[in-house]
């Protein structure tokens, strides 16, 4: 086997955790450099995925189990990404549907496909109060903050985090992601975030520009 | 005309002097409708009902939602993160509902497909269906049963992720589970049917904005079968059945009319659920229902709201099979102001 061949990427297409972990701990045996699966065949396989999905030509059980394989390949890779100090560091994403909003079906889709596009995501769950966003974001040296909301009512609650974060002399240059079904481009700009994002593709694109 | 024939009319394809108007579930937040009763507003026995009522006749609304009822939730115990109660339905999930934010489920019914399949539904012949005999003979309303089927409910219990990775991981046991759910909320139908109500509403979310959550085609042979066989049986007892679902379900309108679904709701325009277009495109087999967005509701003008409602409903009045309704139901936050507008043009839009 080598890394032109397309077993991982067909694995994570099919979402085969099985199959992923043997092609993986074969080519690292192999002595195929860690961060050369990850970008060759890890990261294109789930591009495929984004694609398809947005297309509708693959739906929401097929990406989660492409992104649970995809997370299977990446707890073997860590430890020899971690030792290749050339190696590209992963950048942190923190997410999570604002206060007062237990909504997290979209929430949780562009979590996976950010940890699908091979970004380190600390979930936060829904109903979070602004400072929580603050303190994780400052513990994980976060590049992105992505907050969701599915409620009218609650959209405003973004308005409180975006604040903060502006407020905070060490993290007002942290980019900000905002997302869900009653927010705008309009509103992003209104409120001060750094984008908007109307599907979970179109977010993971979204932070990967924000990332540059 | 009474309400109740206002939407029997629209279902015949009959164009009546206006538009039915009408929400599905409760309609009407607690919230809301103390807003729009103000001194009104009824405390004490019996005012849940009293309540519904007066705002239904302010507002002019031709449809009630009710349900048959089960026992009241057990309180089990406090959730460490929020202190709030933690309570179990009697299908067996728990949830709890932190301070200012909606429900959320604490524990599904099943953490692996074996427990799933030693599930068993719970027995609703003893369910009081008193609620919905009480609208059918007290009020003209057109009484509009709510139940559930296999897919939103589903998902609920078992929890989001969990219930899509199944679909593919244990496709057997789900069948199975979709089969329980959908013969408990039949029984749930029939019940209800006896008790007066008008119409079934199935209340099942297939689909986001983007389309369906799953493969049309795993629908197709996994799920809708066991939708058309529980229609067919309501439809036996001669009420129409009403779909809500969210979301874009354009992909799969052909196989809901092969269920022989009646009236679709919800056709939510974020969603690109046109009701104008859909009317033209599949009027003949569906009534369309819906399509005010309750973001216009929370968020828009009185003239924005009175703007979209009157366009709609002249877009798609000709010839019946039209009733208009928010995409959802009138949420907490919904301004009372553009509620009475969209009310009040349907009253005002005549032929």
């Amino acid at each position: 086997m080598s890394v032109s061949d397309n077993s991982i990427q067909q694995a994570i297409l099919l979402g085969n955790v099985d199959s992923i972990s043997k092609s993986v701990n074969q080519l690292l045996h192999e002595g195929v450099a860690a961060q050369s699966i990850l970008d060759d065949q890890l990261l294109s396989g789930m591009a495929i995925v984004g694609e398809r999905f947005k297309r509708n030509e693959m739906f929401l059980p097929q990406v989660l189990m492409s992104a649970q394989a995809m997370q299977t390949a990446i707890d073997l890779l860590k430890p020899h990404l971690l030792k290749d100090s050339t190696a590209l560091k992963q950048q942190t994403v923190v997410i999570g549907t604002v206060k007062g909003d237990m909504h997290d079906i979209g929430k949780n889709l562009v979590r996976i496909m950010l940890i699908g596009a091979g970004f380190e995501v600390i979930d936060l769950g829904v109903n979070v109060p602004a400072q929580r966003f603050l303190e994780t974001a400052a513990h994980h040296r976060a590049s992105v903050v992505c907050l969701s909301a599915l409620l009218s009512s609650t959209m405003n609650n973004m308005k409180e985090v975006v604040d903060c974060f502006r407020g905070d002399p060490d993290l007002r240059q942290t980019k900000i992601l905002i997302g869900g079904a009653p927010v705008s481009r309009e509103f992003s700009k209104a409120i001060g975030a750094d984008g908007y994002a109307p599907t979970a593709t179109d977010a993971v694109e979204k932070v990967q520009l924000l990332c540059q | 005309m009474s309400g109740r024939m206002q939407v029997i009319s629209a279902l015949q394809r009959v164009e009546t002097a206006r538009v039915p108007i009408g929400e599905i579930g409760g309609g009407y937040t607690d919230v809301i409708i103390k807003a729009l009763l103000g001194a009104d507003y009824q405390i004490g026995s019996d005012a849940a009902f009293q309540n519904h009522l007066k705002v239904r006749q302010l507002l002019g609304a031709d449809i009630v939602g009710a349900r048959v009822l089960g026992p009241p939730v057990e309180v089990i115990g406090i959730h460490e993160d929020w202190r709030t109660d933690i309570y179990s339905d009697f299908w067996g999930a728990c949830y709890t509902q932190p301070p200012d934010a909606t429900v959320q489920l604490v524990t599904p019914i099943a953490n692996t497909p074996a427990e799933l399949e030693a599930w068993q539904a719970p027995d609703v012949s003893k369910f009081d269906k008193s609620l919905i005999h009480r609208w059918k003979t007290d009020t003209d309303f057109f009484v509009l049963a709510t139940l559930n089927a296999g897919f939103d409910l589903g998902y609920e219990l078992l929890g989001f992720e969990r219930f899509m990775m199944w679909t593919i991981q244990a496709r057997k046991v789900m069948h199975a589970y979709f089969e329980k759910l959908i013969q408990t909320n039949l029984k749930l139908a029939l019940m209800s049917v006896e008790a007066g109500a008008d119409g079934i509403l199935i209340a099942d979310d297939l689909a986001f904005n983007t389309g369906t959550f799953v493969d049309p085609d795993y629908l197709r042979s996994d799920y809708l079968p066991l939708l058309k066989g529980m229609v067919s049986e309501i439809k036996k007892t001669g009420v129409p059945v009403f779909l809500h679902s969210d979301g874009d379900l354009r992909s799969i309108i052909p196989d809901l009319i092969d269920c022989n679904i009646d009236v679709l709701q919800s056709c939510d325009p974020n969603a690109n659920m046109d009701i104008p277009a859909l009317k033209q495109e599949y009027g003949r087999d569906l009534v369309f229902m819906g399509n005010i967005d309750v973001d216009l509701l929370a968020s828009g003008t009185v003239a924005a709201v009175e703007n979209t409602t009157r366009n709609l409903i002249r877009a798609a009045r000709h010839g019946g099979g039209f009733i208009l309704s928010t995409s959802n139901v009138v949420a907490s936050y919904c301004k009372t102001e553009n509620v009475r507008a969209m009310y009040a043009v349907a009253h005002k839009e005549l032929t």
